[in-house]
């Protein structure tokens, strides 16, 4: 956070925001810290809920997408961090995807970074029925959790998991809110090796912004 | 024989008693609200949610008229050959099938059977609205200090969304 503070501080007066979610069921208790602590003057907005992971099929975080002057997507979910802290898990650096913002903010549509609506189309895929149970049982799941009924949520938690197994935020966010090994038999780092080299991130898929003269 | 008829009785009484539990507390999620209802089920054996039309309302906004079942302009008909599917009058009370409207809808629902609770998420077609018009969804969700804002407030700016996560 941090990070985007600065990046946002050399681009606000750009007609540009930065509106961040953080997806916690914690809410405030678990995010507000972070954000006191980067002090940011851009947006930082709580969602217990995970709406936002539901509503644009995110299955990952830091997941970014570009929304232009008139509400509209020009770049759908790509993985976005603003330095290479990561890296390992990323597998990419973070300046060309800074660039590239950069380059949206200066030339809006002209830029090469927005995409076309036929690449549009071609990344964003409707919802399958599976995907729709899995975001209602893990709603459920967090409802009773709410509720006091941290036990009896655990088997809504898994059932999420299993009908959306890309969604590593439905795992990350359960397996924080119980003990992992004991509730779900697997952990974060556990999980990680098993994918055996294969990308945590989805590779981004975006031109090399243009070198710039040194 | 007296401890038989003890341990009958209670025996009795304690299906009773979990007959109680699993009848005085159901709750509904609906559009993300809680509604407890308070109207004791008939249907017992059964793992869908039956309301009565009260209640439906109360919970979701649906009224049943003679055209369907609606909200505000919204309409969904009830398929004429399986109107006891939805729709069950007992006694004075009628009951209504919210779960079999879900299935019509194509509406998912999470149920867990011990707590009576029952989650009703969105239907398909909205959440898949904005592929054909490409324009972000919107949502409205509370600051750190709670002061509520919503995505449609920084149309006519370049918008970076990004998520991120304590976790």
């Amino acid at each position: 956070m941090p990070g985007w503070q600065i990046f946002y501080h050399e681009l606000k007066d750009e007609n540009f925001e930065i509106v961040s979610v953080a997806q916690d069921t914690g809410g405030v208790k678990d995010a507000s810290p972070w954000i006191e602590k980067a002090n940011p003057e851009y947006i930082a907005l709580i969602d217990q809920q995970h709406l936002v992971t539901k509503l644009y099929s995110m299955v990952n975080v830091p997941t970014a997408v570009w929304i232009n002057e008139q509400g509209k997507i020009v770049r759908p979910n790509e993985v976005a961090f603003v330095d290479d802290r990561f890296k390992s898990y990323s597998h990419m650096d973070s300046s060309p995807y800074l660039e590239a913002i950069r380059d949206w903010v200066a030339k809006g549509a002209r830029s090469s970074f927005v995409l076309s609506e036929e690449e549009l189309r071609k990344r964003l895929t409707p919802v399958s029925p599976d995907r729709l149970m899995a975001d209602a049982e893990f709603s459920l799941a967090e409802y009773l959790f709410h509720a006091g009924h941290g036990t009896e949520a655990i088997p809504h938690f898994k059932q999420a998991q299993r009908l959306a197994p890309d969604n590593w935020n439905y795992k990350r966010q359960a397996w924080l809110l119980s003990d992992a090994d004991r509730d779900y038999g697997t952990n974060f780092t556990k999980e990680v090796e098993k994918l055996n080299g294969k990308p945590y991130y989805a590779p981004r898929q975006m031109p090399e912004p243009a070198a710039k003269p040194n | 024989m007296r401890t038989l008829i003890r341990c009958l009785g209670l025996i009795f009484l304690f299906s009773m008693a979990t007959e109680a539990t699993s009848q005085v507390r159901r709750v509904v999620i609906y559009d993300d609200v809680a509604t407890e209802l308070r109207t004791p089920s008939p249907f017992t054996q059964s793992k869908d949610l039956w309301v009565t039309l009260a209640e439906l309302t109360r919970s979701t906004g649906f009224v049943v008229k003679p055209q369907g079942v609606c909200r505000r302009e919204l309409c969904f008909p009830l398929p004429k050959q399986r109107k006891a599917d939805f729709l069950e009058q007992l006694g004075k009370v009628t009951w209504f099938n919210l779960s079999e409207f879900a299935r019509l809808v194509k509406q998912p629902v999470a149920y867990d059977e011990e707590l009576a609770t029952w989650y009703f998420g969105p239907r398909p077609e909205g959440q898949n609205d904005y592929l054909a018009t490409l324009e972000a969804p919107n949502f409205t969700l509370p600051d750190r200090s709670g002061k509520l804002h919503s995505l449609s407030d920084f149309r006519g700016k370049k918008v970076l969304l990004i998520t991120w996560a304590s976790w």
